[in-house]
């Protein structure tokens, strides 16, 4: 699904040049679960970003199901995004002002989904996460595990192929972690390819595989399963 | 997705209700300022606009050379209307019309002096005002017809139907009623309450056909197709073609002006209609513009201020596939939401002031809520406003990078701080700039006020000439000064606010051929002109008829008029005018009878062979002027029984004479003080905001040691060095401005430096109060807890 090649990513200021990305190369298979780890500042949000369409490199190539989406334009972009690829944030994003359910409509709005299909979608991804009886509260009205799984339901409401998560258990405690990392399981064993950005050792264990990164690279490859 | 853009900006409204009210309160009075001076706007550019053959009509006036300069006036000869209609084909019609009738009327017993006009018959055919009842070709055909408006009608007969009925006028002639007229509406230049033809004008022996002799108002209505431009040029010469051979009207020339120009061009440069009205509609349509600019400038800093608040928002839906486009268009939606409902809320505030704002500019002002125009318009100014306010922070909102702001890196004054100085410099520069012009405005009317006018307006009144009173002029003066009521009594041409006639052929021992083309105003006295009018002598004497029998041909002269003449010695010079040769027995200084902004022309009061018009009295001032004003009732109401006591205090029509400039002083300061009040209202907002975002640097620098007094210094200070600029960019534009304005004025002040002192001073202290409370308050704040948060 996914393969990169000599991916770089430099950011620069007046005074400094921070290489984030160096010579990175990588390959994501179609249904696989691979947790990226690494010391903070090893250029593992920057990787995510870039295959979340979020950001493009400076140099390298980014295949996404054989199509090559390093040089996108900002349409583009988004067009590819709305139609393949779902986020799970550590601060889990949601729009304050939008009910639980809105926030999880959103992403088929700008698909373009009818009215009566969102809802049957959107209902039907709440009770999956078991958050039903929430559906018109407001974000700050729920617990952190609760947004989350709010989170987590708006990701996958557009049955994406890719999930892309940046330490999805990180504001929550160890009960509602696992929650989250076993709804992320659930999805993956379901079809869906997930790439997780995480620092927990425990969380990185629900992966096929872990990708260790240091200064912008690759260092070690562990498969788990 | 409309729906979620409405639901998502509706519930941001809500839950940050003071910023949102700040914005919407500031729009909607910015909104209402710029619909009542729009209506007002409106008001002045459909004046006499709704004559159906309007691009047709044309005001014929004259242009000559007076003392070197050329002018242009709208007064033609009698003779010019019929002549035009004769003897040039491209003339449809011709149209002869002269108000300041103030004739009696009776009908059984009720008595009325209403204000009316003589006008040709054509008058109702060329001017379309609606006749709701008679012919509009035949109305005024025959010497007795008469034309009511519906409310004198209505005063005269009541219910019944008028048409037909008689109104006996001045107790000699009597009139048939052939047409009621619809009440005239605001937006027109004519006057009156009813028409009487011209045929009765000639009956009466008012009229002559000398082309010298200008008293009417001449409009043509030429042929469908018929050029002006052409018709000008055959007009040109009309006057000097009828009197060959006469120096005096050699240089003066006929044209013509639209009459759909007339009411907004009447100020004149070197005889062109150049300006007048518009200048202040322009002035005040931009001033609504500036204001409307000032109050979006608001929803505009204070969004992009607010910005770090839908940052999340904004990131969030680009994740999820938004578009740049699509989030623009979201949030300029957004405004124009907020757009309509400030909108909503400056109706109601225009409903609510506009009768006041109505007696302020002097005009019946409305709200066409029937007219499907308006709700047009007003779409058009909420999606104006709307786009206008939203389109900045719209693009800079939209253009947030989502990867930056989910992480919260996103750090909003940064980015922002130049553009949002920028608007706030602007909004305190427009502010400054109608503070400084208001102030100006209004020492130009202290100045003019505080000139002295030359004579003692006070316990003067005066009394038009009707019915009986020439009759019995000898006995009512001798009546009101023997009873106590007058102190002195004296006949003349016209009150001394006005001028009614002036002349080019007036010639004097002496005169040279440069001294020809002078117009001299005319007055006229009986006697006690000076101590009547409380003038002052500079040589020689009153006139007085009573005392010198030969004074029947006596004039006093202005000292300019007796400078203007080259007289050596004034007491022994002999005019000749009117084919009569007057003596001058005394010059007064120069006294103002017209406007107080002007120098005062050349002035010669006629002696008792002249026409007289007015009595002026000036009252005893051992009674109370309730006292005299009822002596003087019972006396007029002896010798003219027919007539109601009508008279005029002169210090209240001098007042007058402030009226359009105060107009336009009261408006301006309105409008400055809407403008930094919506300044204000957005700095408030702003300081507030800047406060709550500077909170954890507050709590740094006081746990260094920073006093309050330097935690308020430093957050007032920046908005105060914006304030400062604003001052700075203002005041020269303001003096160009103004210093131009005050050209119109031949008598004007010139402009010093403390009014702009005075003004940067008085917003740095608007400001400061402005901010301060936000200030101190979050200079007193615990830091503590300011701290605890991170």
């Amino acid at each position: 699904m996914i393969k990169i090649t000599n991916l770089e990513k430099i950011y620069r200021t007046e005074e400094v040049e921070t290489v984030a990305l160096n010579d990175l190369s990588f390959e994501v298979r179609d249904g696989e679960f691979v947790a990226v780890m690494g010391p903070s500042g090893c250029g593992k949000s920057t990787l995510l970003n870039i295959l979340g369409l979020l950001d493009d490199p400076d140099a390298g190539s980014f295949l996404f199901n054989g199509v090559e989406v390093a040089k996108f334009n900002e349409r583009k972009r988004a067009d590819m995004r709305k139609k393949n690829i779902g986020f799970v944030f550590q601060s889990f994003n949601l729009i304050d002002e939008l009910t639980v359910f809105e926030n999880v409509e959103l992403p088929l709005m700008y698909a373009g989904v009818k009215k009566s299909e969102r809802k049957a979608r959107v209902d039907e991804v709440l009770e999956k996460v078991q958050i039903m009886h929430r559906r018109n509260h407001f974000p700050q009205q729920l617990s952190g595990g609760q947004q989350q799984r709010v989170a987590v339901a708006r990701a996958v409401v557009n049955k994406p192929k890719l999930i892309l998560a940046d330490e999805p258990t990180g504001n929550l405690d160890s009960s509602n972690g696992n929650e989250v990392m076993q709804m992320l399981t659930d999805l993956n064993e379901a079809g869906t390819t997930i790439v997780m950005v995480t620092h927990s050792e425990h969380d990185a264990r629900y992966s096929h595989r872990i990708i260790r990164m240091l200064d912008g690279h690759t260092v070690t490859e562990n498969i788990l399963v | 997705m409309i729906k979620n853009y409405f639901k998502t900006a509706w519930r941001n409204l809500v839950r940050n209700k003071v910023y949102s009210l700040i914005n919407i309160l500031g729009l909607s009075i910015g909104m209402a300022a710029c619909i009542l001076i729009l209506l007002w706007v409106q008001n002045q550019l459909s004046h006499d606009r709704f004559h159906k053959n309007l691009d047709r009509i044309q005001v014929m006036n004259n242009r000559d050379i007076n003392d070197g300069v050329k002018f242009a006036w709208s007064w033609t000869p009698n003779i010019m209307g019929p002549t035009l209609k004769k003897d040039y084909p491209e003339v449809a019609d011709a149209v002869r019309y002269a108000e300041g009738n103030h004739f009696l009327f009776t009908v059984d017993e009720k008595k009325l002096v209403p204000s009316g006009a003589f006008a040709d018959p054509a008058f109702l055919s060329v001017f379309t005002f609606p006749l709701l009842k008679g012919d509009a070709r035949d109305a005024l055909k025959e010497v007795n017809n008469i034309v009511l408006t519906e409310q004198l009608a209505r005063s005269l007969f009541g219910s019944d139907d008028p048409i037909g009925k008689i109104v006996k006028i001045d107790s000699i002639d009597h009139f048939k009623v052939t047409g009621v007229l619809k009440n005239l509406p605001d937006n027109t230049a004519f006057d009156f309450s009813y028409l009487l033809p011209w045929s009765y004008k000639d009956k009466l022996g008012w009229t002559d056909s000398a082309w010298g002799n200008n008293g009417v108002h001449t409009y043509v209505m030429l042929k469908e197709g018929a050029s002006k431009t052409a018709f000008d040029q055959k007009v040109n010469k009309i006057t000097t073609n009828h009197l060959p051979g006469d120096p005096l009207y050699k240089s003066r020339e006929v044209f013509t002006q639209p009459f759909k120009d007339q009411w907004l061009y009447s100020k004149q440069e070197n005889g062109r209609y150049t300006g007048g009205r518009i200048d202040m509609v322009r002035m005040f349509t931009a001033i609504a513009t500036l204001i409307l600019i000032i109050a979006c400038i608001n929803f505009m800093n204070l969004s992009t201020a607010r910005s770090g608040k839908r940052a999340k928002e904004v990131g969030v839906r680009k994740v999820v596939g938004a578009q740049k486009k699509g989030l623009i268009v979201q949030f300029i939606g957004e405004s124009v939401l907020l757009s309509a409902i400030a909108f909503l809320l400056a109706l109601i505030i225009v409903m609510i002031s506009l009768p006041e704002f109505s007696t302020l500019v002097d005009q019946q002002l409305h709200l066409p809520f029937s007219s499907p125009l308006f709700w047009i318009y007003a779409l058009v100014f909420i999606l104006f406003s709307g786009v206008l306010a939203g389109s900045y922070p719209a693009f800079y909102l939209s253009a947030f990078n989502p990867v930056k702001v989910l992480k919260g890196f996103f750090k909003s004054s940064a980015v922002s701080v130049n553009p949002r100085k920028i608007l706030v410099v602007i909004q305190f520069t427009v502010a400054v700039l109608l503070i400084i012009s208001t102030f100006i405005v209004m020492q130009q009317i202290k100045h003019a006020q505080t000139r002295d006018n030359g004579y003692d307006a006070r316990n003067l009144v005066f009394v038009h000439m009707n019915g009986a009173i020439e009759q019995y002029y000898s006995l009512i003066r001798n009546e009101l000064i023997s009873r106590g009521a007058a102190a002195a009594v004296t006949k003349s041409m016209s009150p001394v606010t006005e001028r009614y006639s002036d002349s080019w052929n007036i010639s004097w021992t002496g005169k040279t051929a440069e001294d020809k083309k002078v117009n001299f105003v005319r007055m006229a006295s009986d006697a006690d002109f000076v101590k009547t009018l409380g003038t002052k002598l500079a040589m020689g004497r009153d006139i007085d008829i009573y005392k010198y029998p030969g004074d029947s041909n006596a004039v006093l002269l202005n000292e300019t008029a007796a400078r203007m003449m080259h007289l050596r010695d004034p007491l022994t010079a002999v005019l000749k005018a009117d084919g009569i040769e007057w003596r001058v027995v005394g010059v007064v200084k120069d006294f103002i009878y017209q406007s107080p902004y002007e120098k005062v022309q050349q002035l010669i009061v006629f002696g008792p062979r002249s026409r007289f018009n007015t009595l002026h009295i000036k009252l005893n001032p051992v009674n109370t002027t309730r006292q005299n004003l009822d002596i003087m009732a019972a006396i007029f109401k002896q010798f003219n029984p027919e007539y109601p006591f009508d008279y005029k205090f002169v210090d209240a029509e001098y007042a007058r004479k402030f009226k359009e400039e105060q107009k336009t002083g009261t408006m301006a300061a309105l409008f400055a003080g809407l403008t930094i009040f919506i300044s204000c209202l957005g700095l408030f907002a702003l300081s507030a905001y800047m406060a709550e975002t500077r909170i954890k640097e507050v709590g740094v620098r006081k746990v260094l040691g920073a006093s309050v007094f330097n935690i308020t210094s430093l957050l007032s200070g920046s908005f105060l060095k914006l304030v400062i600029i604003s001052c700075v960019v203002a005041s020269p534009i303001a003096w160009f401005v103004m210093n131009n304005w005050l050209k119109n004025y031949e008598y004007r002040i010139s402009i010093g430096w403390p009014v702009f002192a005075g003004t940067g001073l008085l917003v740095m202290i608007i400001a400061l109060a402005t901010i301060s409370f936000q200030s101190v308050s979050a200079a007193l704040a615990n830091p503590v807890k300011a701290l605890r948060s991170e």
